[in-house]
């Protein structure tokens, strides 16, 4: 069996977890779209599509909605289930099957994959009436779906790091938290270059920039390759980064 | 000195030991423990709490990291070849480990698949060993809404889909009612019949008496007797000059430097 099937069949396992614990979905989708309601409905009128250049047209909460995605894929519960079979001791049963360490690890974060292709769906869904539309058609679609849910696996596999360091929920929730600066300092209300320069300082930084902007060139404009390859980029690299960490804490686990 | 073929050896452990270290300093839980369990026998492991019973286990079994010595199961090392090793043996350790969010089914047939079964063998053998560990009823519950004793007997079926060569069983029986231990001694059994090395660990010295081929006492994370129980009783028995054989007990407490005296003694502190 390689590596890969027992990716998958621990990557199903947690999609049946997911589908039998509802209730972890419902602030999923509650925050973001509360987010995108409240942000719209505030500076709509400041920044109407007839005069705000830097909207192509559409409304101010087509210029939110990959704030309100972001939200939405880090609020994954990989890391939480993960405490929970590490205490109730089948991360043990686990780790005695010859199920490889990569496996172990990988299973919950294509789940969370998943789950994030699903939730962006919805969300995009929720948000045609607020008069949004992806400009970068059935493509742009596409790559915004794969686009957020790799933000997700990014976050969740960092998450699972706090998890399997901590053993404890508590640190998990706590660590969970480093999403707000993550998500806030960036050009979340503003593109970039109107933001002030500490803010642009710090949002250059950021690598949520990258990505935010990625899925915002994909709701307002044609294709923007550069941009994409940029937050597709900085996805990867880090996708890569918290996997390899995430083994490399399995492996040295005791 | 008779050559024995290493083959022949299910569990084979020399100086290991494990040392936890944590902020209150370092804790020595196993202090060079040398173990030899023949292929095919069952061979228990008693002690008092906090020996190093469980430690020993979860580095035998790969799930910890050794501080000293070796240990070789199934033929190989386990610091080595970790997942060969994982590969022929069966584990459940002493807090049963499920999903609560699973049902007993799918979580015997997924871990028929994680060893490598297709979907219909692994189905297969769920059915099997919800019978045989007369869980059917509730095969197909979360189990969550499981009893300790369902519990245990489905972590106990979940050691076995893969028929392993050496069962390593922490605390099998403990919190069982009378019916439900019987039914695990009868398991213990009928697997050890089939040719299975059982590793047990275990409180209850009758369990051991009944069960075991021959028992290993650890105290304090250092072996201090081994041996079948028969030449264990009867070894006490020559150094007290005692006209019948005594209990396993008795091997126990003396093994473990308790008398019942002593221990009589700690409970009447306590009371008093
Ligand atoms: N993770 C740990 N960190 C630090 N010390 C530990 C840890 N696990 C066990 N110990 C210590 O190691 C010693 C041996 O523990 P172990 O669990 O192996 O005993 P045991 O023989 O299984 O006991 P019991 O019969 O109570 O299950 C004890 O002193 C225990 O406090
Ligand atoms: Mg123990």
């Amino acid at each position: 069996m390689t590596t890969v099937q027992q990716a998958n069949l621990l990557g199903g396992r947690a999609l049946r977890e997911g589908l039998r614990t509802p209730e972890s979905l419902a602030p999923t989708l509650f925050i973001p779209v509360f987010f995108l309601v409240v942000n719209f409905g505030q500076a709509g009128r400041i920044f109407p599509s007839s005069t705000t250049d830097f909207l192509y047209g559409q409304t101010y909460a087509a210029f939110q909605l990959p704030s309100s995605l972001l939200l939405a894929a880090s609020f994954g519960s990989a890391a939480l289930y993960l405490v929970e079979d590490i205490e109730g001791g089948y991360f043990d049963k686990l780790r005695a099957s010859p199920v490889s360490r990569s496996a172990l690890v990988i299973g919950r974060l294509l789940a969370e994959g998943v789950k994030g292709v699903v939730i962006t769906a919805v969300l995009l869904v929720i948000a045609l009436p607020f008069g949004v539309s992806v400009a970068s058609g059935v493509v742009g679609v596409v790559l915004l779906l794969v686009l957020t849910a790799l933000w997700g696996v990014v976050f969740g596999g960092f998450m699972q790091l706090i998890a399997l360091k901590s053993r404890s929920a508590a640190a998990t929730n706590a660590g969970g938290l480093v999403f707000f600066p993550l998500l806030f300092l960036t050009p979340n209300f503003v593109p970039r270059e109107l933001l002030t320069r500490p803010m642009e300082i710090a949002a250059t930084l950021n690598p949520v920039t990258y990505v935010m902007e990625a899925l915002r060139s994909l709701i307002l404009q044609d294709p923007q390759w550069d941009v994409l390859t940029r937050g597709f980029g900085i996805v990867g690299v880090l996708g890569v980064i918290m996997v390899a960490l995430n083994v490399r804490l399995v492996r040295s686990y005791d | 000195m008779v050559y024995e073929e290493p083959g022949t050896l299910a569990v084979q452990a020399s100086g290991l030991a494990k040392h936890y270290r944590g902020r209150a300093g370092t804790v020595e839980a196993v202090r060079g423990v040398d173990l030899r369990v023949t292929a095919g026998e069952v061979f228990g492991f008693l002690g008092p709490n906090g020996a190093g019973k469980s430690t020993t286990v979860r580095m035998l079994t790969t799930l910890m990291t050794i501080t000293a010595g070796t240990a070789r199961v199934a033929g190989l090392d386990v610091a080595h070849d970790p997942d060969g090793v994982r590969r022929r043996i069966g584990v459940a350790l002493q807090e049963a480990g499920l999903d609560p969010r699973q049902t007993g089914r799918e979580l015997l047939a997924l871990q028929a698949r994680l060893f490598g079964s297709t979907r219909a063998e692994a189905a297969t053998r769920a059915q099997e060993l919800l019978v045989l560990l007369e869980l059917e009823d509730a095969a197909d519950r979360r189990i969550k809404g499981y009893s300790g004793g369902m519990k245990r007997r489905l972590d106990l079926a979940s050691a076995l889909v893969h028929e392993p060569e050496v069962l390593f069983l922490d605390e099998p029986t403990t919190g069982l009612d009378p019916a439900s231990r019987l039914t695990v001694w009868d398991e213990v059994r009928r697997i050890n019949g089939r040719g299975t090395t059982v590793f047990l660990t275990t409180q209850y010295l009758e369990e051991a008496d009944q069960l075991c081929d021959r028992i290993a006492i650890i105290d304090a994370g250092r072996i201090v007797r081994q041996g079948t129980p028969a030449e264990l009783k009867a070894g006490l028995r020559e150094r007290r000059g005692l006209a019948v054989d005594p209990t396993l007990d008795e091997v126990f407490l003396d093994a473990t430097g308790r008398t019942r005296e002593r221990v009589a003694g700690e409970v009447q502190e306590v009371t008093a």
